[in-house]
């Protein structure tokens, strides 16, 4: 028995209020006047029987509300011995299959040592569950050896990566469902990549015995791809050549050539060797990836000969196919803008648009639905057919860019982005002569690509109401400059400058080219496209408004992993193995991705065993054995009594208010 | 049932002491009639041989005629008795538990015996007021006015000072040399032994004298929640006392002062009358004067 906060019954003193108005106050004499004191005597409350307490049962309940109160600030509990609870404690029983545990036997060790630690806990209730990058229970709480031994033989080698701090959230979350003593057994190559970030993210409730089973003592040498550079699309027959880069790390390893394979479709288009350094990383080019048209599967390999060859491949998918074709509308007359567009989409390595500028006169006979995306740039007036065709284009799908320029400050907002024209800044008036970019959103990928266009002077911007548009870039002084908005299942990204050389230099700057490009790979949504992701991460399926439209995904083994109400309505899909997934998206696109398990996991390093033990000490475990079946633990637990006090409380006060309304009833019915 | 009684609050809301005394006697005096045990003077009581010198005015010639014997008519209490009020205007007298104090008692009762002396009887009626001292000193007389000026008297008492009738009583001597009433109006906070002593001189003079002991409610029984502190509205001393005291001894006590009072009072020929401040005028009235009925 014991108080969780002693330092409340400090008010205690608060008690004597109750006597105060139960005994004191009752004390004091009033002075009241009569015709003569002649008859009277002398007489004061004698000790005993007048300074008795009014409303004796009042006082006990009001003194009992404030002590219980006191008492429950104070919350006190009591040391249950756990011993008591060997009957109900739950063996939980967790066998790591992240990515790592592929290697040598490490997967099929920690089954045998979880079936052994199963055989030795006879009747006692168990739990098994599967730890990759989430844990994944297989059994509920249940007494029967065979199912448990069912499921921890059932355990499939994953490719997740494993974080022992989401282990140890998961553990806390049952803790406080089952509310009952749990011997954790935690069977696991105890990969140091897998601790968490902070520390105590991994600590462990109170009522958890922590027992790990190491089934890697020391770190192995491990030769993997780490990385492997690509690009996800390549454009037209005659394209550049595609340059591949491959990363190859060596993790714990001695320094040593390894012979690195570049294989498309299944075929070996080149190999080269390469130097690894002693536990460094080398980079390894392949110069020309002559790829098909379509999608292709290609991966670099690498010839490890360790203990751990499933992360001797890298996965990623590049496709071919023709470049899109772009529509830039610009003003009569305006020549620049289609000049540096031009320059800059085929600047950019892999000329993946053509396109195609004409003015707006000749936009009413063009089908937009053809184009990729569509550029409006400084449009005095934009023709009410154009702008209902662009508009009805862009809601179904297409994305547009709008350059403002200068025409556009006659009018009163932003055809078809919506947004309303508060005013012009003309900056050349100011005494800088111009303005550069103040604050930029770096998560998007044109802005990412061009570093936030550093050195950029803008000479004249529109002041528009954002709205509900997402501001990428701002000037220096708050003006929005880059905006991206939603409309329909489309996008519109609105530049407030313009892109002729007169209003900025931006076409002149370094960061003009990355940006076009990236524009134009996230408008025509190419940059989703192919290449490389790793496993657990989550793919995009459909945009919020494409509900109803069926997605397909094969994954690596060929199934199909969502289920036909999935199908229709996944916003997005978590790729839990590596391999190769094909997605057929809710836009009509085909995607191929490989899919590789975190780098992470091939740096098999095992975690220190002071680290281990300050683990096993946060979790209240003295020991790494495990304990025999059964057997009573000195450990106790503190069990809070804060609810029970607050009952009493608040009976008591239910009783103080019953009795307190009867006195006082009374007491108005004298007066 | 009609109210019979005019109770003291709604006395207390009629302004000017005439009308008061004039509702309480009127309404008084309307009752006699179906009271024949009621009144005084002029009342017959015996026949008397005429003896030569004696008034014939007096004589009764009915009988006379039926006899042709001379027989002077002689009349109960043609007293013409003048009337005098001892009116104690002590602190004490104004102490009051429910809207009427006790010096507005006593007032109203000054009045009506007033208005009862002047107006119904002719009689003369005078008033001294007092506390330690003499405080106002008004002649019997019937002269025309007299009752305005009483009534001035009454509403010029205040209640002041401490009661102190050996002082005063001294005096009363010096103005009281015709014999008549002398009502003495107080709430007598002394010892019954020492009133009595004071005021039996009175009677030794041939006046008829009643006590008119007027005690607030709270006065025979008072009602304490709880320990409480008592002033002295006379002395100003105070005094802690408890609820059980009040209620108990003090009762016992009280009661046990107006007894010895009352029986001091009747064994030296003095009338008494205990007047409850509660209680409707017109019956206080009704019993004096059935104290007077009796002693007649």
């Amino acid at each position: 028995m014991g108080l969780f906060a002693p330092w409340f019954l400090a008010a205690l003193a608060g008690l004597g209020l109750p006597f105060y108005l139960h005994l004191l106050k009752r004390q004091t004499a009033r002075p009241k006047q009569v015709s003569s004191l002649m008859l009277y005597e002398s007489r004061t409350q004698a000790s005993t029987r007048h300074r008795k307490l009014r409303y004796f049962l009042l006082l006990s309940l009001r003194l009992a509300v404030l002590l219980l109160l006191i008492v429950a600030f104070a919350n006190p509990f009591v040391n249950r011995n756990a011993a008591t609870f060997t009957s109900n404690r739950l063996v939980l029983v967790i066998v790591d299959n992240s990515f790592s545990m592929r290697a040598g036997t490490r997967l099929a060790d920690a089954k045998q040592a979880a079936l052994g630690v199963l055989a030795g806990r006879g009747a006692a209730r168990g739990q098994v569950a599967a730890f990759g990058s989430q844990l994944q229970f297989l059994t509920q709480a249940i007494e029967d050896q065979a199912a448990l031994r069912a499921a921890v033989e059932s355990i499939q080698p994953g490719d997740g990566h494993g974080n022992f701090g989401e282990l140890a959230r998961a553990v806390r979350a049952l803790s406080a469902s089952v509310r009952t003593p749990i011997e954790l057994h935690l069977f696991s190559d105890m990969q140091r990549s897998a601790l968490a970030g902070n520390f105590t993210d991994m600590a462990l409730p109170a009522n958890v015995q922590f027992v790990p089973h190491a089934v890697a003592t020391k770190a192995q040498p491990n030769w993997t791809v780490e990385s492997v550079e690509a690009p996800g699309q390549v454009w037209g027959k005659d394209a550049k050549p595609v340059h591949v880069r491959a990363v190859i790390a060596g993790f714990n390893t001695p320094a040593a050539q390894r012979i690195a394979s570049l294989v498309v479709n299944g075929k070996t288009t080149a190999t080269k060797p390469v130097a690894v350094p002693a536990n460094g990383r080398a980079a390894v080019d392949f110069p020309a990836l002559e790829v098909p048209y379509g999608f292709n599967r290609c991966e670099v390999k690498i010839y490890s000969a360790d203990a751990f060859p499933a992360d001797d491949l890298h996965h990623f998918a590049v496709e071919r196919s023709d470049p899109q074709k772009t529509l830039l509308i610009h003003n009569y007359g305006d020549s620049r803008s289609p000049l540096y567009i031009g320059a800059a989409l085929s600047a950019a390595a892999q000329s993946a648009f053509l396109l195609e500028s004409i003015n707006a006169n000749e936009a009413a006979d063009r089908t937009p639905s053809n184009y990729a995306f569509i550029i409006l740039s400084d449009l005095n007036t934009v023709p009410a057919l154009l702008e209902n065709s662009l508009t009805g284009y862009v809601r179904s799908g297409g994305s547009l860019f709008i350059a403002a320029g200068i025409s556009a400050g006659a009018r009163l907002q932003i055809p078809i982005f919506g947004a309303r024209i508060a005013e012009t800044r003309d900056y050349s008036r100011v005494p800088d002569r111009f303005m550069t970019v103040g604050s930029s959103d770096s998560s998007f990928p044109a802005v990412a690509k061009a570093e936030g266009w550093p050195g950029v002077k803008f000479f004249y911007a529109l002041a528009v109401d954002p709205g509900d548009a997402r501001v990428i870039v701002r000037l220096s002084d708050q003006t929005p400059v880059l905006l991206e908005k939603r409309i329909g299942e489309g996008r519109v990204v609105l530049f407030t400058s313009g892109l002729d050389n007169l209003t900025n230099d931006f076409p002149l700057n370094p960061a003009f080219v990355p940006f076009i490009e990236q524009t134009a790979r996230y408008l025509s949504g190419s940059e989703r496209q192919g290449g490389a992701r790793v496993v657990d991460a989550y793919l995009e399926l459909r945009n919020a408004r494409e509900q109803g439209q069926g997605v397909e995904v094969t994954d690596p083994e060929g199934k199909r992993p969502l289920t036909l109400k999935e199908a229709a309505s996944a916003q997005s899909i978590q790729l839990s193995e590596a391999g190769y997934y094909q997605l057929r998206l809710a836009n009509g696109r085909q995607n191929l991705v490989g899919v590789n398990p975190d780098p992470k996991e091939s740096n098999l390093d095992v975690i220190p065993a002071d680290v281990m033990a300050l683990w096993q000490g946060k979790s209240n475990s003295g020991t790494q054995e495990a304990s025999a079946p059964g057997a009573a633990h000195a450990r106790t637990t503190p069990e809070s009594l804060w609810w029970y006090v607050m009952l009493l409380v608040f009976a008591a006060a239910v009783a103080e208010s019953v009795l307190a309304s009867r006195y006082l009833g009374t007491q108005r019915e004298e007066s | 049932m009609q109210q019979r009684f005019l109770k003291p609050s709604v006395l207390a809301a009629i302004s000017g002491l005439e009308l008061v005394a004039k509702t309480v006697v009127d309404g008084f005096v309307a009752g006699l009639h179906r009271s024949p045990d009621f009144g005084f003077s002029q009342e017959f009581a015996e026949y008397q041989a005429y003896t030569p010198g004696d008034d014939l005015r007096h004589i009764d010639w009915n009988v006379f005629a039926r006899t042709e014997r001379m027989y002077l008519k002689r009349y109960r209490g043609e007293t013409n008795s003048p009337l005098t009020i001892l009116l104690d205007a002590s602190n004490s007298m104004q102490f009051t538990s429910h809207g009427v104090s006790k010096m507005d008692y006593a007032r109203y009762l000054s009045a009506s015996l007033f208005y009862l002396a002047l107006h119904g009887q002719r009689d003369a009626a005078g008033i001294i007021t007092f506390d330690d001292e003499i405080r106002n000193y008004i002649r019997p007389s019937t002269r025309q006015g007299q009752l305005h000026r009483l009534l001035a008297a009454l509403e010029q008492a205040e209640a002041r000072a401490r009661t102190d009738f050996a002082k005063p009583a001294r005096y009363f001597q010096e103005f009281l040399k015709r014999r008549g009433i002398v009502l003495i109006v107080s709430d007598f906070w002394e010892s019954p032994q020492s009133i009595v002593a004071t005021l039996e001189p009175l009677r030794l003079n041939g006046n008829e004298v009643v006590l008119f002991h007027v005690l607030d409610p709270e006065d025979v029984r008072p009602s304490l929640d709880g320990p409480s502190i008592l002033v002295d509205l006379e002395t100003n001393e105070q005094l802690e006392t408890t609820p059980d005291f009040a209620k108990k001894e003090y009762r016992a006590k009280v009661d046990a002062h107006i007894a010895d009072l009352r029986d001091r009072a009747k064994a030296a020929g003095l009338g008494y009358c205990l007047l409850i401040t509660d209680r409707p005028l017109d019956d206080a009235l009704r019993e004096y004067l059935t104290l007077r009925g009796g002693r007649n």
